[in-house]
């Protein structure tokens, strides 16, 4: 096993760049080319990287709106602080105490308030901010408004630069990671992350416990340069100050957070001249990024070597060598369109527990609907929910075996889409039960489902929007990557081989569904077929063995709407699924479809064969509408 | 009355119409109809000025309104009634309907206009007083159409007046329309319920991803196979 | 006995404010009992209070005192909060610059009593109508262009001009706090309680500009229209609103009652200075997500109950751990109650 060569080289520019940048700033210290004070700002502007990025984890990448960063800071300041006074603990124990007591804070705060979204939860944090401040300030042990003295010097620059790195190596590895590819699919859409399985609360409070913790690192760094820390350090308008480093570096950009928390801490020095409009100056350039560049410097991208990388690898392929980035090349895939006979290579693919003998033999047998002997592979019983008084759903009973695809149809607002909502999880049904693979999902929640094995697509499009086509792939395959938060952080050769499995299986997925053209492209700039395609493609990552399609053909002509009719089919037995669709193409439910019920109000009102459906005179007069007289 | 030649909109990214052209004569109804997706909302949120139209003219009483803000749209006599009805669920009967009188100053007008609609939809009198949020899914529809009506329109805009409701409502729904526009306000009415609308409609068009593909007076369409087999399920 | 008698009222009054509160609905559409329900509401809780206090048996004038205290503080969070409260109805922002909207108006009250010599109601107006067009201008300037961006950039570029009105403010008025001149002196003693004329006149004012408001945005056309935008903006577009103007009228008169409350803070508290606005502004919006944001007589309960609940603190416990009350009570009602006291929970469609 060895590592993937191009993510190597990253690592070995990024160390190497590093190294490089910390030997001069030593040897300038050590010369006195740098005088002290200038080495101070650089710790100042080290221990600003070490927030910003902490928070742009919470903020940026989660897409937590966090804005009492302060207040993290400040437990990690005191317990260091503390520490160092009563006990004159070395350096390293007070950083490692810091990250620690900020991260049960962090944690403590994010339990509740994370339940809570978008502005409400940013002024819970605020308010928990200045909580702990005037807690600090109450305290006896915290000698209150007087602060802390006499807290051990650390001016060692070359200290304060390492934690810094290593900090940002863990934020960096952390969001390049699966838990970064689900951080970033919370703060795209939530709800669509839940049904990939992803445990969106807990994602959401590690990313907060995470950053909080960092945030205490950087705390401890502060107390150990200023010797002397108050309350008054840690107010309100020190999280304003890293929030906006934060936005002007670009949210989500962790390049973006290091240059732009570095530049704002450095600037100030340069501008003395300015000094005394420097506070009129700093928001009043706030707003006006705001207003031109509303994505910050950087926006969600990176700097990195990654540019000069391609460049060379490109010129590497021309020439014909084995590069690193060949595997999706070597798969031999077929898409339906081309001849649905063609053998595809999916058993990496396959859901756990199907039998071997399907992989092989596309269209067999074998996914027929099962003998009436077995038990319905979903079954849903009296099912159905209100909304304040009004019943949207009642009554609802299916059940369907495996292998069957299976239409849901009616006029909209019959409550098709709510049916879909309750077995994935989304909207608990008031009544009634759900139970697929003889297991009740009804009450589990959505993360849950989608790891029993049931995904689906959304009628308005759910995808993450400002993610790549790959990257929406990849992210699906969250219960799939086959390697821990730990493995990401440590890194071992293992973690490379596995991470190149999920980006070939992404890169078949999105051959099989006729996207690999598109894999760099945002999802947001696709036609509107190829974004239901996408959906469909994502929904299979989760390897998913019932899958729920929301209107696949709505907004596609009839060329398009005939082959991905043709696609659902040969997916269905490709990857040994059970279909359950809701579509309004009558052409399209009526030929794909072996069976269909008909909702109407709320109200099943009809079940059997697309022939006994289209004679039914219930349905006719329901969905078809009353003929003219 | 209404006229649309060539429209093209972009929503989100998404190339949404892709060359719309379509009229409506006086007093007539016009039905449009297609699947989700089609474009049909869109067309209707491009007439009155919700939705940016890229290129394309539309032309009402023989002005051009295309790319005019919406609050100025609705004082020209159109008005629309939109998908999913969107009453103002905390505001009662009586202030929805005056909602919709908003950009007229007749008071007395108003209040005549009041009683007509409370003599068209007698079950909304009876709820006058109540907040929207507490009605059922028709009584919001009646309350939807019945709020466009209060700006005394000469074309009424409606989206999917049948969603969401029993049999029953849709037809007492179809049948008020149909009366409305025997009092003398021409209607474009888009649906799904295909059959239902050209039941009662005099002409209509079909919608296919962002075009309009086929057209010609509703009595045909409803007979025309192509229509009955990609929306009529035959 | 008198005790026991004590606690079974309490706890009857307690069962009927449930009561009332289930059956809202039904009792608001009778308008007698509309206009009395929270005047009654207020009434009764005195009364369940005074019976608590009874049966503590603690020191009443003392308590009644810092009530009062807390009253008046209390009505200028919640003269802030009326505009937070609707500016955050209509375009879903926390205007975090509300509170030095607040802070221009206390300073121009002071402008106009001290160097134009006006008496207190000219000087109200001119309060009011500087803080107006300053909102008015924020909203055009700096979010008018920014009304389809995430709602982060908007939180930001809020947050950015807050900043911006602080720094200007310590430029323009420097940083030294200016003392109000004092314009009412007189003190009364009601049941050994002092009730300065001063904390009369500025729970009077808050009470006048809220029944103002509430008929403003209830019976009148642009009220109406800002109700409507509020809940469907999309459906307020097709009833022929113009949208912008009618932010632009949201903002006006939430700064005007900001500015309002900056100059009553001024004739209570007389000390102003450019930072004042920073922590008022942030209590007013607790205050406002406390009663419920959107709804105005929510953000008036929720003014009062962190004013009074402020000064209680104080008094019984230590003026340090003030600034943590409002926080706590505000982390408290959205973990129990996230859409507020007097607010009604709404769901997320998939």
């Amino acid at each position: 096993m060895q590592r993937h060569p191009n993510q190597l080289k990253g690592s070995l520019y990024w160390i190497a760049a590093s190294a490089v940048g910390l030997l001069i700033l030593n040897y300038l210290v050590a010369t006195d080319a740098l005088d002290w004070y200038y080495a101070g700002v650089l710790s100042t502007a080290g221990i600003y990287i070490i927030l910003t990025t902490s928070l742009n984890l919470i903020n940026g990448i989660t897409g937590q709106l966090s804005i009492g960063h302060a207040g993290f800071m400040a437990v990690g300041a005191y317990t260091a602080a503390l520490l160092s006074v009563h006990y004159d603990t070395p350096f390293v124990v007070n950083i490692l105490a810091a990250f620690a007591t900020a991260a049960v804070a962090g944690l403590v705060i994010g339990l509740p308030t994370l339940r809570l979204k978008g502005d409400y939860l940013a002024i819970a944090t605020l308010g928990f901010g200045e909580i702990i401040r005037v807690v600090i300030q109450n305290l006896k042990v915290t000698r209150g408004a007087f602060g802390i003295v006499g807290i051990t010097w650390v001016d060692n620059l070359f200290y304060t630069e390492i934690v810094v790195l290593l900090s940002v190596v863990i934020i960096w590895r952390i969001v390049n990671s699966a838990t970064g590819r689900a951080l970033i699919a919370i703060r795209e859409d939530e709800t669509a992350a839940e049904t990939m399985g992803i445990n969106t609360t807990l994602y959401k409070v590690m990313a907060f416990a995470i950053g909080s913790a960092f945030a205490g690192v950087a705390g401890a760094l502060y107390a150990h340069r200023m010797t002397y820390i108050s309350p008054n350090d840690f107010t309100f308008l020190k999280s304003v100050d890293i929030l906006v480093m934060l936005v002007l570096g670009g949210l989500g950009s962790i390049t973006g957070a290091v240059v732009s928390a570095f530049s704002l801490t450095l600037l100030p020095e340069f501008l003395r001249f300015i000094d005394e409009w420097r506070m009129v100056i700093y928001p009043l350039l706030l707003v006006v990024v705001m207003l031109f560049r509303p994505q910050g410097l950087f926006g969600t991208k990176e700097i990195d070597f990654g540019a000069l990388g391609a460049a060379f690898r490109w010129l590497k392929s021309r020439f014909g060598g084995a590069v690193g980035s060949a595997p999706q090349r070597t798969v031999e895939t077929a898409s339906p369109s081309s001849g649905m006979q063609t053998e595809v290579q999916t058993s990496s693919l396959q859901p756990a527990g199907v039998q071997p003998d399907l992989s092989g033999q596309p269209g067999s047998a074998a996914v027929a609907p099962a003998e009436p002997s077995s038990r319905p592979f979903l079954e849903v019983n009296g099912l159905s929910i209100y909304y304040g008084g009004l019943k949207a759903v009642s009554d609802f009973n299916m059940s369907l075996p495996e292998g069957a695809l299976h239409g849901l149809i009616g006029p909209n607002g019959a409550g098709k889409t709510t049916v879909f909502n309750m077995l994935t999880g989304l909207h608990p049904p008031s009544e009634g039960e759900i139970r697929f693979r003889r297991k009740r999902i009804d009450r589990l929640p959505p993360y849950r489902i989608s790891s029993e094995g049931v995904a689906r697509t959304f009628q308005n499009i759910r995808l993450f929007k400002d993610l790549t086509v790959l990257d929406n792939v990849k992210t699906a395959f969250h219960m799939n990557v086959g390697y821990g938060f730990g493995a990401s952080l440590v890194r071992p050769p293992s973690y490379g081989v596995k991470e190149r499995r999920v980006t070939s299986e992404a890169e078949r997925l999105l051959e099989i569904l006729g996207l690999q053209e598109r894999r760099m492209e945002l999802a947001r700039n696709l036609p509107y077929g190829e974004q239901r395609r996408l959906e469909i493609a994502r929904a299979l990552a989760t390897r998913p063995r019932l899958l729920l399609l929301d209107e696949p053909a709505a907004g596609m002509n009839p060329q398009e709407t005939a082959s991905l009719m043709e696609l659902i089919r040969w997916i269905r037995d490709e990857f040994a699924l059970t279909i359950l669709l809701i579509e309004h193409d009558m052409s399209l439910v009526m030929r794909l479809c072996e069976r269909i019920t008909v909702l109407d109000y709320g109200v099943t009102i009809f079940e059997g064969t697309p022939d006994e459906v289209k004679r039914n005179p219930r349905v006719i007069e329901a969905y078809l509408g009353q003929e003219a007289n | 009355m209404l006229r649309i030649e060539d429209l093209h909109v972009y929503y989100g990214g998404i190339h949404a119409l892709k060359g719309i052209n379509l009229t409506v004569a006086q007093s007539q109804i016009v039905a449009l109809i297609g699947a989700n997706g089609a474009g049909k909302s869109t067309t209707l949120n491009s007439i009155c000025g919700i939705v940016r139209v890229e290129s394309g003219t539309i032309e009402f009483l023989g002005k051009n309104i295309t790319n005019v803000p919406s609050h100025h749209i609705v004082s020209m006599g159109l008005s629309q009634v939109p998908e999913g009805r969107k009453v103002f669920p905390a505001m009662t009967v009586n202030e929805n309907l005056l909602m919709g009188a908003y950009s007229r100053r007749d008071r007395a007008g108003v209040r005549e206009d009041l009683e007509r609609v409370f003599a068209l939809f007698p079950r909304l009198k009876e709820r006058r007083n109540q907040t929207a949020g507490t009605l059922s899914g028709g009584e919001q529809q009646m309350l939807a159409i019945g709020r466009g009506l209060m700006s005394r329109p000469k074309l009424l805009l409606l989206d999917e007046p049948s969603m969401g409701l029993a049999p029953l409502l849709v037809q007492e729904i179809f049948r008020i329309i149909k009366e409305i526009n025997g009092q003398g306000t021409t209607i474009l009415l888009v649906e799904q319920n295909a059959n239902m609308a050209l039941s009662i409609a005099d002409y209509g068009y079909v919608l296919e991803t962002g075009k309009t593909v086929i057209q010609g007076p509703a009595r045909d369409l409803a007979q025309n196979e192509d229509v009955r087999a990609a929306y009529l399920g035959g | 006995m008198s005790r026991v008698v004590a606690s079974l009222l309490l706890c009857a009054v307690c069962i009927l404010l449930a009561l009332l509160r289930k059956y809202r609905t039904h009792v608001v559409s009778n308008p007698a009992l509309k206009y009395s329900y929270y005047p009654a509401l207020i009434l009764l809780a005195a009364l369940g209070i005074n019976y608590l206090l009874t049966a503590l048996g603690a020191n009443k004038v003392y308590t009644f005192q810092q009530a009062v205290y807390g009253l008046s503080l209390g009505s200028v969070y919640a003269l802030i909060a009326l505009g937070y409260t609707m500016v955050y109805g209509i375009i879903r922002l926390i205007n975090f610059a509300h509170g030095d909207i607040y802070m221009v108006g206390a300073y121009a009250g002071y402008y106009a009593v001290t160097v134009m010599h006006l008496p207190f109601v000219p000087a109200l107006v001119i309060a009011m109508v500087a803080s107006s067009v300053l909102g008015v201008l924020i909203e055009r300037i700096a979010y008018k262009p920014l009304r389809n961006s995430p709602r982060i950039t908007l939180l930001i570029t809020a947050i950015g001009m807050s900043l911006l009105l602080e720094n200007v403010g310590q430029k323009l008025f420097t940083s030294t706090p200016r003392t109000y001149p004092t314009i009412f002196k007189a003190s009364y003693e009601v049941f050994g309680v002092s009730v300065d004329q001063s904390r009369i006149i500025i729970f009077a004012v808050t009470v006048l500009l809220m029944i103002g408001l509430q008929y403003f945005v209830n019976y009148t056309k642009p009220g109406m229209a800002m109700r409507a935008l509020s809940q469907d903006r999309d459906a307020a577009r097709l009833m022929g609103i113009n949208v912008d103007r009618v932010i632009s009228v949201t903002f006006a008169v939430g700064s005007a009652l900001a500015g309002a409350a900056g100059i009553l803070v001024g004739i209570v508290y007389p000390q102003i200075k450019p930072t004042m606005g920073i922590m008022p502004g942030l209590k007013a919006f607790v205050a406002a997500v406390i009663g419920g944001i959107g709804i105005i007589p929510g953000a008036m309960l929720g003014g009062m109950i962190i004013g009074v609940s402020e000064n209680f603190v104080t008094a019984y416990i230590s003026s340090s751990w003030r600034d943590a009350i409002a926080f706590g009570l505000l982390i408290l009602i959205l973990l129990v109650k996230p859409s507020g006291l007097l607010g009604k929970s709404v769901r997320e469609k998939v």
